[in-house]
């Protein structure tokens, strides 16, 4: 079977002013559809940046990067919108809900960005899984960080996403929270087969993953 | 989904909404009244001359048609040759008197001749026709803008002239002395500045007005109908150029705020912008969102700027009957169209400036 995420001699380098930066210094990773894989390591491995290549928010700047079987290393800024917009959902440590959009808003506005409308039926399901049918009507401002995560899980999944990728989904939360959260990706992964590579600096966290990438200095040093 | 995006973008800073929407407001009361005052005052100067009731004008050769800078007046006894040419019933002399401070023409008339032209005033209670050499006649609009009753004593030309009636509005000038006072006061006797000329019936006026030009050569001779049509902006020195002004600075404010707000906009929302990228947005997408949002604040300062304009209108000629003021839809929409095309321009950069945002610093901003 075609894997999910295949890199080969992936590398990443920023540029800050003057300064060349090596965030990715020959990444290989292979990962394989249902698979849920926690990618850990210190801050400024380039667990984040490999997330930002991986979820098409960025270029390469050398290697292969093969998503779905789509080169992100041949393919423009544009395309690689389109791609994320139909394979990729993203959880971010910080939520990143829209601040002036109801719970309910923030999730149906995927979909509209899918440009497929808004499914009801869809909708109700990943509402009901995820607990948050009392709260679809609030802003963000008005849930907790441990709902306002789960909202955003929700809006990550609405359009049924090839891959979701979650970067440090628990880095804001408590551990009560940080469980359930943990528990429902993992329950998304177990239940409908939903492939998920995880950012975190949490050996707890990465523990309800299949498998474990550790990085360090932009490179995978075991797996 | 967009709209309530927008919508919940724009209720979410109420102030800046309220500002944004006013200077579009501001830019289109400015434009409708501007171009409406310069508009109303041209057509309701050439229709108090068509209140006349004359046929014809006649005026000395190289004479504007603008009555105020009408000078090189012609002799009295021209009159005489013009009421011989077959159809003319009435021949009226006026002689022009200008106040340069406020900007008035006085009519120096004869009574009988321009009652002859005119059918006559309608007389408010107290009034009398002119009868002694500084008498004036003053219209209802200049008497209520100037506060000025019947028996009244003005000031006017250095000459104290006692106010011996008021007429209703619409015919010709707002001020009326007797015709020997106004050309003594120029020291131009036996002179007239313009004949109103009536015909025996109006489809003989353009044959009485070829009959004048045989008769007096040089002389600007202009069927009513001809004049009013000469009275529009592009025929006044300048105007046309003043009302584009009034646009360019009137859409300049609506732009600069527009710019600025959905410059302020996209800066405030850079992590918003990262996170609808995350989601797969489009640049179109991005752009859409902030040209929707500048378009509707638009639409919101369009709508305001009608109410300032009517009420500013209204509130102006409550205080100055003699101005007017024609808030016209054709310059409605010209200045909603402006309005729009401003504020597209003003948010386009900023919509650009989102568009390109790098999806990753975006989410990174703080």
């Amino acid at each position: 079977m075609e894997p999910i995420i295949a890199t080969h001699d992936l590398r990443k380098v920023y540029r800050v002013g003057k300064v060349a930066v090596e965030a990715l210094r020959g990444v290989d990773c292979i990962v394989h559809e249902g698979e849920f894989v926690a990618v850990v390591g210190p801050s400024g491995c380039g667990k984040s940046t490999l997330l930002h290549v991986l979820g098409g928010l960025t270029g390469p700047t050398s290697g292969q990067v093969l998503v779905d079987g789509n080169d992100f290393s041949k393919m423009t800024d544009a395309d690689r919108t389109r791609f994320r917009r139909h394979k990729i959902g993203f959880v971010f440590q910080r939520f990143n809900l829209l601040p002036t959009l109801t719970a309910r808003d923030n999730i149906a506005i995927a979909q509209h960005i899918q440009g497929n409308g808004f499914n009801p039926h869809r909708f109700q399901g990943v509402a009901e899984m995820l607990g948050i049918q009392e709260k679809l009507d609030h802003r963000p401002f008005a849930l907790s960080g441990g709902e306002q995560q789960r909202v955003a899980i929700a809006r990550a999944v609405i359009c049924d996403p090839k891959l979701l990728l979650a970067d440090e989904p628990t880095g804001n939360l408590d551990s009560e929270n940080s469980q359930a959260v943990l528990n429902m990706i993992r329950g998304l992964n177990k239940s409908f087969g939903q492939t998920v590579l995880m950012i975190t600096h949490n050996p707890e966290a990465a523990a309800v993953a299949d498998r474990i990438i550790h990085m360090r200095d932009g490179r995978i040093i075991s797996d | 989904m967009v709209n309530k995006l927008i919508v919940s973008n724009i209720l979410y800073r109420p102030i800046r909404t309220a500002v944004s929407a006013l200077a579009v407001a501001i830019e289109v009361a400015m434009v409708m009244l501007f171009v409406g005052l310069a508009h109303g005052l041209l057509n309701e100067s050439a229709h108090r001359v068509e209140g006349v009731g004359a046929d014809i004008l006649v005026q000395p050769a190289g004479s504007s048609f603008l009555f105020a800078l009408s000078q090189a007046p012609m002799p009295l006894k021209i009159g005489d040759r013009l009421k011989e040419i077959p159809h003319v019933q009435a021949v009226a002399p006026v002689f022009f008197n200008f106040i340069s401070t406020s900007l008035t023409v006085i009519y120096g008339i004869d009574m009988a001749s321009f009652d002859d032209v005119s059918g006559g005033f309608s007389y408010y209670p107290g009034s009398r026709p002119l009868r002694d050499s500084y008498d004036l006649l003053v219209d209802n609009l200049y008497a209520k803008a100037n506060h000025v009753k019947i028996g009244d004593t003005l000031t006017l030309l250095n000459h104290q002239f006692h106010v011996c009636g008021m007429v209703e509005h619409g015919k010709g000038a707002r001020l009326f002395i007797p015709l020997q006072t106004a050309q003594d006061l120029m020291q131009e006797p036996d002179k007239a500045s313009l004949f109103f000329i009536k015909c025996t019936d109006p489809g003989y006026a353009d044959a009485v007005a070829d009959a004048i030009r045989q008769l007096l050569h040089g002389y600007q001779v202009r069927p009513v109908n001809e004049y009013l049509s000469l009275m529009t902006s592009n025929n006044l020195p300048g105007l046309n150029a003043f009302i584009t002004v009034v646009v360019i600075i009137a859409v300049g404010i609506g732009f600069l705020v527009i710019f600025l707000s959905m410059y302020t906009t996209v800066t405030e929302r850079t992590r918003e912008i990262g996170i609808l990228k995350s989601l797969g947005a489009s640049k179109r997408y991005i752009i859409a969102v902030i040209l929707r949002e500048a378009g509707l604040l638009s639409a919101v300062g369009i709508i305001v700027g009608y109410g300032i304009a009517a009420v500013t209108r209204k509130v102006l000629i409550a205080y100055f009957p003699t101005l007017f003021i024609e808030l016209t839809m054709q310059w409605a929409v010209y200045a909603a169209i402006l309005a729009v095309a401003g504020s597209m321009v003003g948010a386009f950069y900023p919509a650009m400036r989102a568009a390109r945002l790098d999806p990753v610093d975006a989410l990174a901003y703080e």
